[in-house]
């Protein structure tokens, strides 16, 4: 029982690991929101196999579907922006939005 | 469990190549791949109500809009990201892994034993009977996100 739960945790980390490396180093806007729905999957996979080692799977489900929601206005709303910057800038670096800088 | 490992395994896969892809088009679409292995994953662990979630509203919806902004900034979207960091991504993914397998066991152990409740009642009453506030939040955090996408597409009056 703690085996699978061991198994699943485990791949949850991998995948969130995966998330923030990307954020961490890539430089396209898109590329980042990649990286976070990439993050976003190892959350909720963390979420329900809790939820099935602590035989309460249909609460944890309920959790994992208002994190979807969530994850989607999160990356519609980040899009919705990258391309409002790209009609402005021309350019999807992360290192040319200077715009506010001091 | 040996299927569960093989779909997590390719899950992680297509994870990676959506990082590593240089062609955004390419990256959208190795998401989506990993969603829909998440989904069946889902379906494995007995979660029907989310595995649906994620493979209609996740490897459907997120990748059509992922495609639409692709499309939408085709022209100058090449973008040099650094060489040293896609060097060192399977290096640095490897060296987490073998940290994973080492230090899991022990922190699996630390977690507090929650006390597992008794299932109670269809997946519907849980999501409308318990989770009730969850849901008024959802709802306004949909508004939210419908509102600020609109705030931003909005036309521009002209003396702007």
């Amino acid at each position: 029982m703690s085996n699978t739960w061991l198994v699943y945790m485990s791949f949850a980390a991998l995948l969130l690991f995966i998330g923030l490396y990307c954020l961490l180093t890539m430089r396209n806007l898109i590329k980042l929101v990649i990286g976070v729905v990439i993050g976003a999957k190892g959350f909720g996979l963390a979420l329900v196999a809790t939820g099935l080692v602590k035989k309460n799977i249909i609460l944890a489900q309920a959790l994992a579907v208002t994190f979807v929601v969530v994850e989607v206005c999160v990356v519609a709303l980040a899009l919705a922006l990258i391309i409002n910057i790209y009609r402005k800038d021309g350019s999807l670096d992360v290192r040319r939005l200077t715009k506010l800088k001091g | 469990m040996i299927l569960e490992i093989a779909l997590l395994c390719g899950l992680v896969v297509f994870s990676a190549a959506a990082i590593i892809l240089r062609d955004l088009l390419k990256a959208a679409i190795c998401l989506a791949a990993a969603s829909l292995l998440l989904g069946i994953v889902y379906f494995r662990m007995n979660a029907p109500y989310i595995g649906v979630f994620e493979i209609s509203v996740v490897a459907g919806m997120i990748t059509v809009l992922f495609i639409v902004t692709i499309a939408l900034t085709k022209t100058g979207g090449d973008v040099r990201e650094a060489k040293a960091a896609e060097w060192i991504f399977p290096l640095v993914l490897v060296l987490f892994l073998a940290v994973d397998i080492l230090v899991a066991k022990s922190l699996i152990n630390k977690i507090p034993a929650l006390e597992s409740l008794p299932e109670q009642g269809t997946f519907g009453e849980v999501l409308w009977k318990m989770r009730t506030f969850d849901l008024v939040g959802q709802i306004g955090l949909i508004f939210a996100g419908v509102l600020g996408v609109l705030a931003l597409f909005r036309k521009r009056s002209k003396d702007e």
